[in-house]
């Protein structure tokens, strides 16, 4: 099970501070929602779409747009009923199947989903997960949140592993062949696996808490901390240019 | 002794988030439409078996990560809000009090909520933010169906986990 979802690079993204970068990423979503021209909002998209893959890579930009097109295909398909309005484009008969304000509806929405979407991916395909909790922590993030969701992505592979096993254990035991049962009998069947795999996590739960209280979890004394974002230069300019990059967009979409 | 309930407490919720991770991504149920994923399972057992505040953060965070990680991160704090409210209302209605056992009337209530608050919460949230109303209402059988067998099989699975692991009640804060 990969947990991972960083991609090895140099581009300038990588070098991009993260608080920057995720100060820039909510501007952007923020920025979809603004009323401009379906024009701007597509070459907006475009452009993204280019500057990420030109640091990830286009297998990254083309993975992402496989794993939302059957939410784009529901949107096609929905383009006929949600929009009834406006200069009909295709007809069948007197059923009118497109009007122009519900392609331009569809084409705005597929926009700005794929939008978001990229602009999301693209944040933690180009910084590690601990410079994420860092800049999260960096925006007062708790402490114990940060651990949480570390401790978390530690034990993920772990109960994924002997959820496989469990599941692998049990499927020996069985003489029916799991893919001629119906779905019914197959949830059935996973309660002791389920049980299995549970009761295999919340058994580490004791040894987790002693080793935190070992590590001298809940002192009063000020913590160290390992990693750090001191590698990222000029930090201020970054800033600046999160903010300036979303008003340029939108001074643009205004202006032209 | 405080530390000591603060490092379990942690512990708890960092391995219950997990757990909503991995029954979120491994386990996928093929059916005629797509596939059903167990992370209702994992939701609803925390809420039976470990109270409002573990189900509020293990289910929000769970399935929120699970989103970030599939490479679906715009649905991750829509993810949040409704499993986190999921599992927050569904443990509130089966908490218990003393030895009473639940009654049967509030575990059907508790599955009411359940189903609702997931397929109205996606619908609501999605197609304000995300898709269409159209499109966000196109998904709310499917929701309906997994909250709905997820809620019954984390009622068979608590009960199942007590008895192999009988500690486990001693964890619930």
């Amino acid at each position: 099970m990969t947990t991972n979802t960083y991609i090895a690079g140099k581009g300038w993204l990588y070098r991009f501070d993260p608080r920057a970068k995720l100060l820039l990423m909510i501007l952007m979503c923020i920025w979809f929602f603004l009323p401009v021209s379906l024009l701007h909002l597509g070459i907006v998209v475009t452009l993204v779409v280019l500057v990420g893959s030109s640091n990830t890579g286009w297998h990254h930009a083309w993975r992402t747009f496989c794993s939302i097109s059957p939410m784009l295909l529901f949107m096609v398909l929905f383009m006929p009923f949600n929009v009834r309005e406006g200069v009909p484009l295709i007809t069948i008969g007197r059923f009118i199947l497109i009007t122009n304000e519900g392609l331009e509806q569809a084409l705005r929405l597929m926009s700005r989903f794929i939008g978001i979407t990229y602009v999301c991916t693209l944040l933690f395909a180009t910084t590690v997960m601990h410079e994420v909790m860092l800049a999260l922590r960096w925006y007062h993030l708790p402490y114990k949140a940060s651990l949480v969701v570390t401790l978390a992505f530690t034990y993920i592979p772990f109960i994924a592993d002997s959820f496989s096993q469990i599941t692998e254990s049990h499927r020996l035991r069985e003489a029916e062949d799991e893919q001629k049962k119906k779905v019914g009998h197959r949830l059935k069947d996973l309660v002791p696996t389920l049980t299995s795999a549970l009761v295999v996590a919340l058994r580490s739960i004791p040894n987790l808490a002693m080793s935190l209280e070992m590590r001298g979890f809940g002192r009063e004394e000020k913590r160290t901390s390992f990693h750090r974002l001191d590698a990222y230069h000029h930090v201020f300019i970054h800033f600046v240019l999160s903010c300036i990059i979303p008003i340029v967009f939108w001074l643009v979409s205004m202006l032209f | 002794m405080q530390g000591n309930r603060n490092a379990l407490k942690v512990a708890m919720v960092s391995v219950l988030t997990a757990v909503v991770v991995v029954f979120t991504m491994v386990v996928r149920i093929p059916t005629a439409r797509g596939y059903l994923n167990l992370c209702d399972v994992a939701i609803c057992f925390i809420a039976f078996t470990f109270g409002p505040w573990s189900a509020f953060i293990a289910a929000g965070l769970g399935t929120a990560l699970a989103d970030l990680i599939s490479g679906y991160a715009q649905w991750a704090p829509i993810s949040f809000v409704v499993h986190g409210l999921e599992g927050l209302l569904v443990a509130l209605i089966v908490q218990k009090k003393g030895d009473i056992a639940v009654s049967l009337g509030r575990k059907a209530l508790a599955a009411v909520v359940c189903i609702a608050t997931v397929s109205l919460g996606y619908f609501a949230l999605s197609a304000l933010f995300i898709t269409t109303v159209s499109v966000s209402a196109a998904e709310i059988p499917g929701n309906i169906a997994q909250s709905a067998v997820g809620f019954a099989l984390g009622l068979v699975v608590s009960a199942a986990v007590k008895r192999a692991y009988p500690p486990v009640s001693s964890l619930a804060w």
